[in-house]
């Protein structure tokens, strides 16, 4: 039953994301140097490539992928998807928004109000203390880049994806929509036919690259679509950690972010992607992310989601060569209006193969967080071995969670095993807390942050303290 | 007696005859793109080519291969195929024990208060049911009243190409209490047949029901079944399901705990082997405060055979202090075996302890390895393991007459599946 200190404890935590437009709602006055009208059709694929003087095969591509779109249905999910869903407008979309004429390399020549925007999420400084290279993404297509020279010299690739078609044509033309082909599903087929931006990373032979690669991605035009690609390729035994962050203004309706990111992990080598996504709460975050691991690979997949109105996104690894392995780990905080529906699925192909889920999701305000999952171990993947596990923390009555794994099995020595908890805030753990002094606002923050713990001490500590700050703002607030 | 001597109410009649209407318009579930069928191909079934199953003889019986075997005086019903219900054994005040159709005609305002208000929902084998369910079962145990035999029910399928639709009604009072065993059963194995089963339990307030529910249908059969129950305030549920025969179907067992304190203990297993596909599908609902469920499943996958097992907790807005347990434990023992394990939590109530496990395995080899380091051989080893994984569901049980008899109906199919 619930004691003063439940209530007390309940309308502290209230008011999550509230004041969400004055911390990160600000927006700039638009100046672009090319718009395209709202909705999709061939002449505005048409569009998009010739303004990017792409090679005919990749104006075939997105041609053909926009006939998958047209083709295709929703997606189909089960238990059904959120309702949410069926308010994406594909009509009522922006597909090609371009910021400045070309990739910027220094920091000097990035336009002063793209600038600006960046200052307010404190990115110049955090590039000038911690950033290898930065991939920022303003609007459609990438800005800045800056590619260390050490890592040129170690003979990385790290461009936006539309400079790494035009300079690494081959190696693109080799691997691009390898990992995920445009009729995978509408939404991938829809990235494959207007995608502009992402990253394009490739990483030699033996190589590590020993500081996280990372990109900044931002949406600022109302009702504007962001289909980023991303492509990265860790040659035989080199090791990247390619980082992605989040954050948006808000505006009044709704805007599509539908991204396509594929990994390939050759033989012996080792991938590492962190998302940390904070959009604001009008957008659809719609997003397919797939990885292939080779023999003795591993490809971790780290997947933080804060913001957006509702996120359908499970990052998955197939794990295609002996030995490899994957691993995902999520963190999905849904508040008032959120519906958070991430996951992650990995198929073992190969024999010996190993890996693990780690998910974590605290709901609150009426926020729904769902776990959507897939374990398969197909026919032939003998001595595979996995262990997922999913905990959800519920920290109102009006709050929602779910739990949805598949675990699909068609081999006899397999070891494999699924669990998952759903608790409310221990009434003995903030009283424990509360009789150290720690005041119960402070009290569920530590227990919240205890909770997601054993990811953030995954993420890059600048990552991990930018985690943490999220998670503070968003427990901050209304005591008393 | 056969249900032609029986007239039907006419509130019956009108129901069976709206649910006609209905299969008229409802499609069989296609596994592709329907909720919940996804991993059941049925699209091999052809409806058309089973017949409505007409009244059988009892000597049927002695043929099928029982599951359950060594029940205390318990009080007797057969039914093969439609319509031949016997009841033996004398029955205590305020206890109905008879064939659902006869019970419409003489107890026809308990039945119509029920029927068909715990099984609702347009669903297209549901529909047939209602439209040709022919004898079936009715219980009714008055309020305060404690049934002390278990009632055993056989539903034997005998004549083949031939459809039944088996349909029980069991309503236990406020304060009353009652055992309930149910099995189903072909009169050979090479009997082809289609057995659709819906089961509506009613437990009242602090009424106290366990209901043991098995199948050792023809390898040949196809089975389909929505069973659901309804506990009231702190009423007790304890359920069992076992799926050891059919060739494919699906079966939907759902509790919902209705009342404040009410609790439910669903306890299933299965052996498959050759081409069989198990197909079951699980709810816990929580749709008041202080409820508790408990839920555990185990399988045994021998051959090519494959099993799905989906399960899900709902917990209601308002439900708190919900405390809901649920888990799924898969042996595969054999390379070409497939299970699908779909556990899934739906909580709308914070004040909740909700848990899921589901783990699909091979025999341990350390198991293994230290039995045989103690000089047993391997294939015995292996049976001991086996034994031992499903001794775990058995042992959820009080020592007594039911885990006997529960032992012994997994004995048996075990040494089937293994020595096939």
């Amino acid at each position: 039953m619930a004691t003063p200190e439940v209530i007390a404890e309940q309308e502290a935590l209230k008011g999550i994301n509230a004041d969400y437009t004055e911390r990160f709602g600000f927006r700039d006055a638009e100046n672009y140097l090319y718009k395209a009208p709202k909705g999709i059709n061939r002449e505005i694929v048409e569009k998009i490539s010739e303004f990017k003087s792409e090679p005919a095969w990749m104006r075939e591509f997105r041609l053909k992928s926009l006939e998958h779109f047209f083709a295709h249905g929703m997606p189909r999910w089960s238990p059904p998807a959120s309702p949410m869903l069926d308010e994406v407008d594909f009509d009522n979309i922006h597909y090609f928004v371009r910021a400045s004429e070309r990739a910027e390399r220094s920091w000097d020549d990035v336009p002063e109000d793209v600038k600006k925007t960046f200052d307010r999420l404190g990115i110049p400084e955090a590039e000038r203390r911690f950033l290898a290279g930065v991939g920022a993404q303003y609007e459609s297509e990438v800005v800045y880049h800056q590619v260390r020279e050490d890592l040129e010299k170690q003979g990385v690739i790290f461009v936006d994806m539309d400079s790494g078609l035009r300079e690494h044509e081959e190696l693109v033309k080799r691997y691009f929509a390898t990992v995920i082909p445009a009729n995978d599903n509408k939404l991938a087929a829809l990235n494959s036919a207007v995608w502009s931006g992402g990253s394009f990373v490739y990483v030699p032979p033996g190589v590590h690259v020993e500081m996280p690669l990372q990109a900044y991605f931002r949406i600022n035009t109302e009702n504007m679509g962001q289909f980023e690609r991303t492509l990265i390729i860790a040659d035989e035994g080199s090791y990247v950690h390619y980082v992605e962050g989040c954050t948006a203004p808000t505006y009044s309706s709704d805007s599509l972010h539908s991204a396509v990111v594929e990994l390939i992990a050759l033989r012996g080598a080792r991938i590492r992607y962190t998302t940390v996504q904070n959009w604001s709460q009008n957008v659809f975050n719609l997003v397919t992310k797939r990885a292939i691991a080779h023999e003795d690979a591993t490809v971790e997949w780290v997947d933080c989601n804060l913001g957006s109105k509702l996120t359908m996104k499970y990052p998955s690894v197939y794990l295609m060569g002996e030995r490899a392995h994957g691993e995902i780990l999520s963190i999905a905080f849904a508040g008032a209006g959120q519906h958070q529906d991430a996951g992650g699925k990995i198929v073992h192909v190969a024999p010996n193969t190993t890996s693990n889920i780690f998910a974590k999701s605290i709901s609150k305000d009426g926020g729904r967080g769902s776990y959507r999952g897939l374990l398969e171990v197909a026919k032939g993947a003998h001595g595979a071995k996995s262990k997922v596990v999913c905990d959800a923390l519920l920290l109102d009555e009006q709050s929602r969670s779910d739990t949805y794994p598949t675990i699909r099995i068609g081999e006899d020595d397999v070891d494999v095993g699924h669990e998952a908890t759903v608790s409310k805030i221990g009434e003995e753990q903030v009283f424990y807390l509360q009789s150290h002094g720690i005041d119960e606002e402070e009290a569920s923050k530590l227990i919240v942050n205890g909770f997601i713990e054993p990811i953030t001490k995954e993420l890059p500590m600048e990552y991990a303290v930018e985690m943490n700050r999220l998670i503070e703002l968003q427990m901050e607030g209304s005591i008393g | 007696m056969a249900s032609a001597t029986i007239e039907q109410p006419s509130w019956l009649a009108e129901r069976r005859a709206r649910a006609a209407g209905l299969t008229e318009r409802l499609d069989l579930p296609t596994y592709k793109g329907r909720p919940g069928w996804e991993f059941t191909d049925i699209s091999a079934l052809d409806l058309g080519a089973y017949a409505p199953a007409s009244a059988g003889a009892a000597g049927a019986v002695a043929g099928a291969d029982a599951l359950f075997v060594g029940l205390e005086q318990p009080i007797v019903v057969t039914q093969v195929d439609a319509a031949t219900v016997e009841v033996t054994g004398e029955l205590p005040e305020g206890v109905v024990v008879s064939s659902l159709e006869q019970a419409a005609a003489t107890h026809p305002q308990l039945v119509e208060q029920h029927l068909g208000t715990i099984v609702a929902g347009e669903d297209a084998f549901v529909a047939r049911n209602e439209a040709g369910f022919a004898g079936g079962l009715f219980v009714h145990v008055g309020r305060g009243v404690a049934l002390e035999r278990p009632v055993l029910v056989t539903v034997v399928q005998d004549s083949d190409k031939t459809a039944l639709n088996w349909r029980s009604l069991i309503v236990v009072e406020e304060g009353a209490q009652a055992e309930v065993w149910e099995q189903y059963l072909s009169a050979g194995a090479d009997r082809d047949g289609l057995f659709n089963t819906v089961v509506e339990l009613v437990v009242g307030d602090n009424a106290n029901l366990r209901f043991v529910n098995g199948q050792n249908l023809s390898e040949k059969s196809w089975i389909f079944g929505s069973q659901r129950a309804e506990v009231g305030r702190d009423g007790a549920l304890d359920w069992v399901s076992l799926g050891f025969g059919s060739a494919r179907g699906k079966v939907r067992t759902e509790t919902k705990l209705a009342g404040q304190g009410a609790d439910g203990r669903v306890t299933g297993a299965y052996a498959s082997h050759k081409r069989q596909h198990i197909d079951y599908d699980t709810t816990q609902e929580h749709a008041a405060p202080h409820t508790t469920s408990d839920l555990a499943f185990r399988g045994v996958l021998q051959g090519r055979s494959e099993a799905v097992w989906r399960g899900n907790i709902i917990v209601d807005p308002g439900a708190q202090q919900t405390d809901a347990f649920q888990e799924s434990r898969n042996l595969l023992l054999s390379k070409r075996a497939h299970a699908d394990a779909i556990p899934g939590l739906e909580i709308q109530a914070n004040d909740v302890r909700c848990t899921h496990a589901a783990a699909i395995a091979q025999i341990d080899a350390d198991q293994l390895f230290y039995l045989r380091s103690r000089g047993l051989k391997e294939d015995v080893a292996k049976r001991l393991v086996i034994e031992g994984f499903l001794a775990e569901l058995v042992e959820r049980f009080e020592e007594g007459p039911v885990r006997q008899v529960l032992g012994g109906a997994l004995e048996r199919r075990l040494a089937l599946i293994l020595d096939a």
